[in-house]
């Protein structure tokens, strides 16, 4: 048996080993292309990743720019009226009365205006209109509640109580 | 173009090495496509086709080689990253292509019916079959290098080159192998 030509195909060819690489020759590999999986194109998600967080910064900074913008008002209509009030004799120095649950407010705030303009003191006045705000909802609720109770009794027994 | 076995024995990597202090072709390749050359892969692809068909078809049955070459590059082109040493391509797929082989008959072992597939139509693919059969019934270790070196026509230094393993094993495995082949063939007269 000729070693060499079984190792590295020099020397004199093998005939049996030469009839055995004609024969399995013909279940040699077969060249065919290979089929790599497309490039993922992460262009178009990042896009639009980048624009939510755009759109999303953007309304934040528009919301605290929108508040910021908003406080103003609220302390000039406290403080600033437009027209003085029209009895003169009774309370030159206030402002129109709009309505009961202002008075007390525009009362107080005019004491507080006197004294000092501190944020401590608007905030103290904004709890304050929260506050009878709040007083005024629960009312209303519970007199919405009494009224139900009363034109639809089977209904209300078997709903959760409001507020 | 695509590499046969003539191809690759003038281009072993091995060789090229040890010739000049260049990094060997696989270890460029590699390289290349780590940085994004999907070229370098199919031209890693034409060069190690063969062994890992070899290494199949010494295992498994032929209607399932060729999807399975396919499937182990594009298993090799997704965990390429990976490979630690890029000089081992070679015995790292085909690793791989052993690890596949394992699992194929792990999966379907009840399904597969190894001496239906391997039979041709043609009679002289019908006497490859069953010389095939014959080599298959060889110990493992001589399997494989018999495959390598009688049907997809890859020499002794080559297969040792591309397989990781040491010449010397690869010289005795293919002298053992083809005296057990010998004596199992044993009607070579009548091919």
């Amino acid at each position: 048996m000729n070693d060499d030509y079984l190792w590295d195909k020099t020397g004199q060819p093998d005939p049996e080993i030469q009839q055995l690489e004609e024969i399995l020759g013909s279940l040699r590999y077969q060249p065919k292309p290979l089929a790599l999986p497309r490039r993922r194109n992460y262009l178009p998600l990042l896009a639009i990743a980048a624009s939510l967080l755009l759109a999303i910064l953007a309304g934040g900074i528009w919301l605290r720019v929108r508040s910021r913008h908003e406080a103003p008002p609220q302390q000039a209509r406290v403080e600033a009226p437009a027209t003085p009030a029209p009895e003169p004799d009774v309370m030159p120095v206030l402002p129109e009365k709009k309505s009961a649950v202002n008075q007390p407010l525009q009362a107080s705030n005019r004491i507080y205006r006197r004294r000092s303009e501190s944020s401590v003191v608007d905030r103290e006045e904004a709890l304050m209109a929260k506050e009878q705000l709040m007083l005024a909802l629960r009312v209303t609720t519970q007199k919405l509640l009494l009224v139900r109770t009363k034109t639809q009794p089977n209904q209300i027994k078997n709903q959760h109580r409001i507020g | 173009m695509y590499a046969t076995a003539d191809m690759l024995l003038t281009s072993t990597p091995a060789h090229a090495a040890e010739q000049s202090q260049e990094p060997a072709i696989e270890v460029v390749l590699v390289r290349a496509v780590l940085q994004g050359d999907r070229e370098g892969f199919s031209r890693l692809y034409e060069l190690y086709a063969p062994l890992v068909h070899g290494i199949l078809l010494a295992r498994v049955p032929r209607a399932e080689v060729d999807d399975l070459v396919q499937d182990i590059f594009l298993h090799a082109f997704k965990k390429l990253h990976t490979l630690r040493d890029e000089a081992a391509f070679g015995p790292w797929i085909a690793m791989i292509a052993r690890n596949r082989a394992v699992d194929f008959y792990r999966r379907s072992k009840e399904t597969v019916e190894i001496n239906d597939d391997i039979r041709g139509s043609e009679p002289h693919d019908s006497r490859a079959a069953e010389i095939l059969e014959v080599i298959r019934s060889l110990p493992e270790a001589y399997r494989e290098t018999s495959v390598l070196r009688l049907v997809e026509g890859m020499t002794g230094p080559e297969i040792a080159a591309r397989t990781g393993l040491t010449a010397a094993s690869v010289r005795v495995n293919l002298h053992r192998g083809m005296k057990l082949l010998r004596q199992q063939l044993g009607f070579m007269e009548g091919l």
